[in-house]
């Protein structure tokens, strides 16, 4: 009985010390160009977080689920309809060290479009591509902090499968008839461990520059497809990869790059290639009522080094050559509402990517977001945009937040 | 009697007769020494209409000769949750700031220059809510006059910002003459126009520092009002620069 009740009070205080949030969100599209795609999406979106914290320990479980309309509806499914675990990991601070084992999700990068070295993770192939989606990976990492930096080991335990919606949806890569096979094609086991070193810190004496370097040795997170009938086979390949992200601040000016150099291993098929980004991102402050501008300019350079093996073309990238111009307007609202407006022009394909988005929120628990997306694409080469047709897209999102 | 009435008026005429720069250094005094502070901040804003909203904060900072640094975790609204803004402040440069993004995983650096932009949608800037220091500002040589601001003498000192991107040409504050604390500041534009003015109460003493309990900031140019409260406050923690090292924002 004793036994019992100490394991009832040690249960309650681990539940009292354990933090919730998540949301309840309802996300919508309607599309111009229809096919043999559906016309709109309904998705009913749901994700809950519980973190417990204790001294220098911490855990997080993160679940994320969403239904969509046509899979529980008569018409044709889209097979979006899901429920996932995003994050579930546990780490220990030690005073200059920290260690994390589970499934977790990172960020790599310094700009604001087409972040080109956040390779940890892959993205989830059942939503919509305008919006971030990574899938958690299993990973063991260690870190050792230094005054101003920190150095990380970060093993990840394997490469996973990418799932990948019904061709009647939208975005889905697939016509009518095709599907993707469900399996992940490579010359080595798919649990041959990624490897990941990375150093990063901070500068603040005369300059003010955030730096980071990042090696690689496995999996890629760039991959190619082959089609045997109507199937599609995903295959990924084991490169040494080299990627750094860096941020200078002057004044209200932030410039920035980002740079990969792959050196693939074992595919004869991929090039080594190049990725390069550069940003510049200007803020206007003291303009009516508190409100910021900020202007933003990005720069995408994709080339591979070897012109017999596959293209850009061939391997979907579709950030190869392009500009960025961007306006973001913060209102300084109790609402912190914001508009961001932009046009990305392929430079290249002659293609162009148009887009505006406002958000806000009200109540304070609810969040709303609304945009509108025009692409036009080339009418010269097969780039994903051309696979896709011309396109007018009117989205909005609300959700409720807890 | 009267000579030693005169005498005694001239006495304590000279015993507030001190400049603009000692003024401030004595406020600077009775509000250092705190060495690390812990707070739960709760922010009211209130707009024209007299609608409010309101924000609470985690928060904790570090008392640095060169300027202080700072970690604020955002509580609510419930969307912000777990956004974090980490604050290496400096007196004369830019200060230097990142934020963490936790529904993206990014820390963010973000523009120095901004510490007069607004903080969190209220009518303070990041200057406003940052420690006082006195080699922030050029004080006047000559004597601060005195004058009575709700039944209570103060001294009303003016300065004048020294960072070259200040929000503010000039600040008039009002220094109660016993205990040395501010009561109130006048916040004047880069128009030279009167642009707010906080009203400094809840004064709490702290292991003998005082610590600000509440600031109220009137924006008489657009008729909206802020209120920052400051819970729960504890002070000289044994924090140390390893609990602002960037770690902390992914912590």
């Amino acid at each position: 009985m004793k036994k019992l009740l100490s394991l009832a009070l040690l249960g309650s205080s681990l539940f009292a010390e354990v933090q919730t949030e998540g949301y309840v969100g309802l996300d919508s599209q309607i599309y111009s160009q229809k096919d043999s795609k559906h016309s709109s999406s309904l998705t009913l979106e749901q994700q809950l977080k519980l973190t417990y914290e204790k001294g220098d320990f911490s855990s997080a479980l993160e679940v994320f689920a969403q239904e969509d309309y046509t899979d529980i509806s008569n018409k044709k499914n889209n097979d979006r309809s899901f429920v996932r675990i995003n994050e579930v990991y546990a780490q220990y601070e030690f005073e200059e060290d920290r260690i994390l084992l589970g499934k977790n999700i990172r960020f790599w990068g310094a700009l604001e479009v087409n972040n080109l070295v956040d390779t940890f993770n892959i993205q989830d192939g059942r939503n919509d591509p305008t919006r971030t989606d990574k899938i958690g990976a299993y990973n063991f990492e260690y870190t050792h902090y230094l005054e101003e930096s920190e150095f990380s080991l970060i093993t990840k335990f394997y490469e996973q499968k990418r799932k990948m919606s019904a061709s009647t949806y939208m975005y889905s890569t697939l016509q009518e008839g095709e599907n993707l096979n469900n399996s992940l094609d490579s010359e080595k086991s798919l649990y041959r461990p990624n490897i990941y070193l990375t150093y990063n810190g901070s500068l603040n004496d005369e300059y003010a520059i955030d730096y980071a370097f990042i090696y690689q040795n496995g999996y890629d997170s760039q991959r190619y497809s082959t089609k045997s009938g109507s199937t599609y086979t995903e295959h990924v390949y084991l490169v040494n990869k080299f990627m750094t992200y860096n941020t200078l601040v002057v004044d209200s000016t932030l410039y920035k790059i980002e740079f990969a150099y792959a050196d693939v291993i074992d595919d004869n098929t991929v090039s080594d290639y190049i990725n390069l980004g550069l940003g510049v991102e200007h803020t206007l402050e003291h303009l009516e009522d508190g409100s910021e501008i900020g202007l933003i300019g990005e720069y995408y350079y994709y080339n591979t080094l070897n012109d017999d093996k596959l293209s850009d073309i061939d391997l979907a990238q579709s950030f190869q050559n392009d500009l960025f111009l961007g306006l973001r307007y913060s209102l300084n609202d109790v609402s912190d509402s914001s508009a961001v407006g932009g046009i990305i022009l392929d430079t290249q394909y002659n293609e162009q990517n148009y887009y505006v988005e406002y958000e806000s929120r009200f109540f304070d628990t609810f969040k709303v977001k609304v945009d509108a997306r025009y692409i036009e694409p080339s009418t010269s080469h097969n780039t994903v945009f051309a696979k896709q047709g011309r396109q007018h897209r009117f989205g909005f999102n609300i959700s409720y937040h807890f | 009697m009267k000579k030693v009435a005169i005498a005694s008026l001239l006495f304590a005429a000279n015993l507030l007769a001190i400049s603009h720069l000692e003024v401030a250094k004595k406020n600077d005094k009775v509000m250092s020494g705190f060495e690390d502070a812990k707070s739960t901040m709760t922010m009211t804003l209130i707009n024209a209409k007299g609608q409010t909203r309101v924000r609470t904060m985690r928060s904790k900072s570090l008392e640095l000769d060169g300027g202080d640094k700072s970690l604020m975790e955002f509580l609510t609204p419930a969307d912000v949750k777990g956004t974090k803004f980490l604050n290496y402040e400096h007196a004369l440069k830019d200060d230097d700031q990142w934020l963490y993004l936790p529904a993206l995983k990014r820390v963010k650096r973000i523009s120095s220059k901004n510490k007069s932009g607004a903080f969190m949608g209220s009518e303070f800037s990041y200057e406003d809510v940052s420690s006082f220091n006195i080699d922030k500002y050029d004080y006047k040589e000559e004597e601060a006059p005195t004058s009575t601001l709700e039944g209570k003498e103060v001294y009303v000192v003016e300065r004048i910002p020294n960072y070259k991107y200040s929000g503010y040409t000039k600040q008039i504050s009002y220094v109660d003459t016993k205990t040395f604390l501010t009561l109130q500041v006048d916040y004047y534009d880069r128009k030279k126009s009167l642009l707010k003015t906080s009203y400094f109460s809840d004064y709490k003493m702290i292991s003998e520092v005082y610590r600000t309990g509440k600031i109220h900031m009137k924006n008489f140019q657009n008729s909206k009002e802020s209120i920052l409260v400051w819970q729960d406050e504890t002070i000289k923690n044994g924090l140390s620069s390893k609990d602002f090292h960037k770690r902390a924002l992914k912590k």
